[in-house]
């Protein structure tokens, strides 16, 4: 019983640094192409890269304000209530800038990216891949990886860049909005201590955190969207690119946080 | 005039999946030469476009392209070369979220210096000659078989290659609607020096405009000639193809 549990352990751990190693080697394809950069004309990416951006920031939009506002709401009205009781009301503003700007800004709307974009980017591939269509664009003498994951990483780290930046002025202001129908804050003393708490470490923060969101959950969904050898195989590797995007958004998460903020 | 060696294989062995392979083969396709390779389907036929088009990089003996080895070209030199080649593969590989039009336009915008104009240009004058006016605006789901053959083909021949590679161009398609993809076909191996490689299950199609035709079983050439060979069928393997009989030297299973 025991050898086999065992067994089972070392064939898991096996197959973590095998998908490693093949990561690597994706990211290693990817430097790869960056030889034929020089004979890539733009014309040609920038229809998706502009589609991609559309559809992962400007259609994101909708839910990104509206889980702002009912995070920022949520979170000021549990301040306003339970901080007078630790005679720290006047601390609301850095509560602000730590759980909405510094955390939840870039996390929130990494999960979303990820639940809409990168799971759609997963099976688009995938598709085109079954379908032959990446195979056409080969032998088109068409680079690939520079056509198909390229763009998506430009598009990426722009929309999530912009829809941070979004989340946190909708979480501040809607949230406050939010909150006075239920609590009364003066709308300078709110203001006052959002900008006081607010330095330029949380901008860059949240620029890095976005910048390497950007670059993480195009490059992982496209890796899995790559995978599929069959039609079957696309729900279960477009299933794999969504949950190991999310690990992997979580683990940077707290790496960069700690890199900032320690 | 000797006219110049477009593509050479020499001596080319390679093994795919489904204990599907090629052994030793060789054949040398010249400027303006049209070559049919046809065979059952497990003979290896299915290996021949994508060695060519450098997809199969694992095997024994030298493809050569215009006298140079095509497992020297580097990174860039084989996306190169690859726009030399023309390639309607077969399952035809449109695009689904382009249209027609952006289909064809695709080689051009990417690899061409033409300029988008002249480039539009390029790609009205291939939906004219492949009548495919009423559906440039639609997408591959939308179009029915002929049209879907006559922009993949559009598309492959974009970029005025040296060499067309059709793969199972005509499999599945009718013949009528098929003509005006067969006669742009004409066009350009008559008037433009264009040489063709045409892999199909049915070389009978292509006996009007094919110089040579080579016949390959379990991954061995066994049938090479020209039009004059293969229409008096002398050839046990080829009798035996062309008249789909299960008698003969060739065991199907």
């Amino acid at each position: 019983m025991m050898d086999k549990i065992i067994h089972v352990i070392i064939k898991k751990i096996n197959l973590f640094f095998r998908g490693i190693k093949d990561f690597a080697r994706f990211i290693g394809s990817i430097f790869k192409s960056f030889q034929s950069f020089r004979y890539l004309r733009f014309r040609s990416i920038y229809t998706i890269a502009v589609n991609q951006t559309r559809f992962t920031g400007f259609d994101a939009l909708p839910l990104i304000i509206l889980i702002a506002l009912l995070l920022g709401g949520t979170i000021i009205i549990q301040a306003t209530k339970n901080f007078p009781k630790f005679g720290i009301e006047g601390f609301v503003g850095n509560l602000l800038v730590i759980i909405i700007a510094r955390e939840l800004g870039p996390l929130v709307t990494a999960l979303i990216v990820v639940s809409r974009s990168g799971s759609a980017i997963a099976a688009e591939i995938a598709t085109q891949k079954q379908r032959k269509e990446i195979q056409a664009l080969e032998v088109l003498g068409i680079d690939t990886v520079l056509y198909i994951v390229f763009p998506r990483i430009i598009a990426s780290i722009i929309s999530i860049f912009s829809l941070i930046i979004i989340f946190d002025l909708v979480g501040f202001f809607g949230g406050y909005l939010l909150a006075i129908t239920t609590v009364y804050i003066p709308l300078d003393i709110f203001f006052q201590t959002l900008m006081e708490s607010f330095t330029l470490i949380d901008l860059f923060g949240t620029l890095i955190k976005s910048l390497v969101y950007g670059i993480l959950i195009p490059l992982i969904c496209c890796y899995y969207g790559f995978k599929p050898e069959s039609d079957f195989q696309i729900p279960i590797f477009v299933s794999k690119a969504v949950v190991r995007t999310l690990v992997v958004i979580f683990l940077v998460n707290v790496l960069v946080s700690a890199l900032f903020y320690f | 005039m000797d006219r110049e060696i477009r593509l050479k294989f020499d001596s080319v062995t390679c093994y795919g999946s489904h204990s599907i392979s090629l052994i030793d083969f060789s054949f040398a396709l010249k400027e303006s030469e049209n070559l049919v390779i046809f065979g059952p389907e497990d003979s290896g036929i299915s290996l021949i476009c994508p060695l060519i088009v450098g997809s199969i990089s694992d095997f024994e003996g030298t493809i050569y392209y215009r006298g140079r080895s095509i497992k020297d070209f580097d990174y860039v030199e084989l996306h190169n070369y690859r726009t030399r080649l023309g390639y309607l593969q077969s399952g035809y590989g449109l695009i689904n979220n382009m249209t027609v039009e952006e289909n064809i336009l695709l080689p051009l915008r990417y690899h061409s210096q033409l300029s988008i104009e002249d480039a539009m240009r390029k790609v009205d004058e291939l939906i004219k000659e492949l009548k495919l006016h009423h559906c440039r605006n639609l997408r591959p789901v939308d179009l029915l078989k002929y049209e879907t053959l006559n922009t993949a083909y559009a598309r492959a021949i974009a970029l005025d290659p040296d060499i067309i590679l059709l793969e199972h161009a005509l499999e599945n398609q009718c013949l009528i609607n098929a003509q005006v993809y067969l006669q742009s076909l004409r066009k350009r191996i008559f008037r433009e020096g264009c040489s063709v490689i045409v892999v199909t299950y049915e070389p009978e199609r292509y006996t009007d405009f094919a110089d040579s035709f080579i016949m390959i079983y379990k991954g061995n050439k066994v049938f090479e000639g020209d039009r004059g060979a293969f229409l008096e069928q002398r050839n046990p393997y080829l009798r035996q193809y062309m008249e789909a009989s299960l008698c003969g030297p060739m065991k199907i299973q």
